[in-house]
C-alpha cells in the first residue's frame, strides 16, 4: 500500500498534463512490475543463502579401509577406494587403494590402481603400481605398469579394441 | 569434544575426516549395500542400505533406503528408515519415513513426514534383521 500511495503523486502531474493513450499503457505496464520487483526483492537473499550453503567445489570420494560396498557406484568426479566393492564403478578418475579389493569393472578416464581387482579396467590412462594385483583386461589408451605389479589378463588399446569390435561388426553384417 | 559434524560437512571438515571416515562426494552415486565399522559422511545419493557406526548424511546428500547405525545426524534428505540409539535431525534436515530412535533431537526447521518411534537400547543392540514392513 504504501508504494502505490507514494508513486501515485509522482505520476499523476506527469501523466495527467499529457494524456496520452500509449503513457496511460506506459503507468499500466509499470504498475504490475512494482510489486513484482518487491517480491523479488524479498525472495532473493534466502535464496541466496540456501545457494552459498553446498560448497561449489565437491571434495573427493572416499571410501575408507573399513567400508565394504556391493552395489554399483557412478560419479562424474574422482574416488578413492582403500575399501571393499562388490560392484561396478565409473568415474573420472578412480584411485585404487594398496588395501582395496574391487571385484567388478573399473570405468573412467582415469585410473591408478594399487589394490586388488577382479575384473575389467576400461580407462583412458592406466597406471599399475607395484602393489598392484589385476586379474583380468585392462582396456587402455595409455598404460604404465611398475615393477611388481601383477596382471593376469590381456592388454588391449581402446581403439584397436574398438576397431575390433568394428571388424566384428562388419564381419557379421557380410555375412 | 569435537565439533558438530554437521558444521564439519558444511565447511572445513578435510581436517577432520580422518582414516576410518568414508565419504560419498556430491557426485557419487550408490546403489547397493554399505557396511563399515566407522564413520561415513554422505553428501552425494545413495539407494540401499547403510550400516555403520555414525553416519552423517550432509548438506545436499540423498539417502534413499535403510540406514542402521548407533548415532544418525541427519543434515540432508532421507526417504526411508533410520535405526539409531541417538539420532540427530538439523535445521533444513527433510525426512520421510520411519526413525526408530532411542533418542531424538529434532530442530526446529526440520521437515518430518512420517513416525518416530522409540524403542529401547536393546532393541537397537539385537538388531540383526529388520523389520519388512515400512
Amino acid at each position: 500500500m504504501a508504494m502505490f500511495n507514494r508513486e501515485k503523486p509522482l505520476e499523476t502531474p506527469s501523466a495527467a498534463p499529457m494524456k496520452d493513450v500509449a503513457k496511460e499503457a506506459d503507468t499500466h505496464a509499470r504498475t504490475p512490475e512494482t510489486p513484482a520487483a518487491q517480491v523479488q526483492i524479498l525472495s532473493r537473499p534466502p535464496e541466496q543463502t540456501s545457494v552459498a550453503r553446498p560448497r561449489p567445489a565437491s571434495e573427493p570420494s572416499r571410501i575408507s579401509g573399513a567400508l565394504k560396498i556391493t552395489g554399483q557406484l557412478e560419479s562424474d568426479e574422482d574416488i578413492q577406494i582403500d575399501g571393499h566393492v562388490e560392484g561396478d564403478i565409473r568415474a573420472r578418475r578412480v584411485i585404487i587403494g594398496a588395501g582395496a579389493t574391487i571385484n567388478g569393472n573399473i570405468f573412467g578416464d582415469d585410473v591408478e590402481l594399487s589394490g586388488t581387482v577382479n575384473g575389467k579396467i576400461d580407462a583412458a590412462s592406466v597406471v599399475l603400481s607395484k602393489t598392484a594385483r589385476m586379474s583380468g583386461d585392462v582396456v587402455h589408451k595409455a598404460l604404465q605398469i611398475d615393477k611388481g605389479a601383477f596382471i593376469d589378463g590381456h592388454c588391449r588399446p581402446q581403439d584397436q579394441a574398438a576397431a575390433a569390435l568394428q571388424a566384428q561388426d562388419k564381419k557379421r553384417n557380410g555375412l | 569434544m569435537r565439533a558438530p559434524f554437521w558444521k564439519g560437512a558444511e565447511g572445513e571438515s578435510d581436517k577432520q575426516v580422518g582414516d576410518d571416515i568414508s565419504l560419498i562426494g556430491r557426485s557419487l552415486k550408490i546403489r547397493g549395500l554399505l557396511e563399515t565399522a566407522g564413520e561415513t559422511h554422505i553428501l552425494g545419493y545413495v539407494a540401499g542400505r547403510i550400516n555403520a557406526s555414525r553416519i552423517v548424511v550432509g548438506v545436499g546428500g540423498h539417502v534413499e533406503g535403510d540406514m542402521v547405525a548407533q548415532e544418525v545426524v541427519l543434515c540432508g534428505r532421507l526417504t526411508g528408515r533410520v535405526f539409531a540409539l541417538n539420532v540427530i535431525i538439523v535445521p533444513g534436515a527433510i525426512v520421510k519415513g520411519r526413525v526408530f530412535h532411542h533418542t531424538i533431537n529434532a530442530a526446529k526447521e526440520a521437515q518430518i513426514e512420517g513416525r518416530m518411534p522409540w524403542r529401547p537400547v536393546n532393541f537397537f543392540e539385537n538388531l540383526t534383521e529388520l523389520p519388512k514392513e515400512l
